[in-house]
């Protein structure tokens, strides 16, 4: 993976999901003034479209590494797991079937419930969210990249859940 | 992203949405996932004398995934098990004109029904389809 597509690379931060706000905040100004296409105005249009992409990669990697998810998946990338892919070497790995039963049990229950069912199930399903999120964190602190990627694989299962719940709310 | 016009009937007024008795003996059940998107689909077939008679889906997922299932479903009443067993994720894809992007949701329902297919066979007591001599 190149500087390009590491964020952690361009930012010169370690690989490890415990990053410091201050310092990305701080590497991210920084890159943002040095990187700025105003630097080059007057050059030519190769120099200026080279600032543009730069400036925007930058961003790109910002945007992953101060999301705590989004830095998880990034790690999990690094590791050779894309759960954007769905080759079955390297990307997702599948849940079992018991939890995909759950996942539509889940659903089930909000079609039967109320919406004091549905403010119950949604908190729960957040609460298994975070709690996925830690375990994968602890699993990359671990280095066990697999086991990271099952858990980033609920929480977007989960995710996907409370979307779906939030754009149906009354 | 645009929709074609039959994914777009399909969202709408999706076919056979439902669930079937999944602890019927005539009932299989298939479940299956894409996890890069979280999509969850549920199929189920019901097999008398070897003709898929019922099929009910349940798809929580994008437009294409619930147009995907719900083509499936009315592809496959009438069908032998045998028949259902052949559908190809590319026919669906054909039909629904999915987008390159939109292809893993015609894989999913493609794995769904022959999840189901499995699923029916096992309860009576086959061997798993696809492997082996279709059974008569």
């Amino acid at each position: 993976m190149s500087v390009d597509t590491d964020p952690f690379a361009l930012f010169d931060l370690p690989r490890r999901h415990a990053a410091a706000r201050e310092a990305i905040e701080q590497r991210y100004l920084e890159l943002s003034r040095a990187a700025h296409p105003d630097n080059v105005v007057g050059e030519g249009t190769a120099a200026r479209r080279a600032a543009v992409e730069r400036a925007s990669a930058i961003n790109a990697a910002y945007r992953t590494l101060r999301d705590p998810a989004l830095r998880a998946e990034a790690l999990v990338k690094l590791g050779g797991i894309d759960l954007d892919s769905t080759d079955a070497e390297r990307g997702a790995p599948h849940p079992t079937q018991a939890f995909l039963l759950e996942m539509i049990d889940l659903r089930e229950r909000l079609e039967d419930g109320g919406p004091a069912g549905v403010a119950a199930v949604r908190d729960d399903v957040e609460a298994r969210s975070d709690a996925a999120l830690d375990a994968a964190v602890a699993a990359l602190d671990a280095g066990e990249v697999r086991r990271a990627a099952e858990q980033l694989v609920a929480r977007r299962y989960f995710q996907r859940f409370l979307d779906e719940t939030d754009s149906s709310a009354p | 992203m645009a929709y074609s016009n039959k994914v777009i009937e399909h969202y709408e007024h999706p076919r056979n949405v439902g669930s079937l008795d999944k602890g019927d003996a005539t009932v299989g059940t298939g479940i299956v996932g894409a996890p890069a998107c979280g999509d969850v689909m549920k199929l189920q077939i019901k097999v008398e004398n070897g003709v898929i008679t019922d099929a009910k889906f349940k798809t929580y997922g994008c437009g294409s995934a619930i147009a995907s299932s719900s083509l499936v479903t009315e592809w496959v009443k009438g069908m032998s098990v045998d028949q259902a067993m052949q559908i190809k994720n590319s026919q669906i894809a054909e039909e629904l004109s999915l987008p390159p992007v939109k292809i893993h949701c015609s894989v999913l329902a493609e794995d769904a029904i022959k999840a189901a297919i499995r699923d029916f066979q096992q309860k009576q007591g086959g061997a798993p389809a696809g492997e082996d001599e279709p059974q008569h």
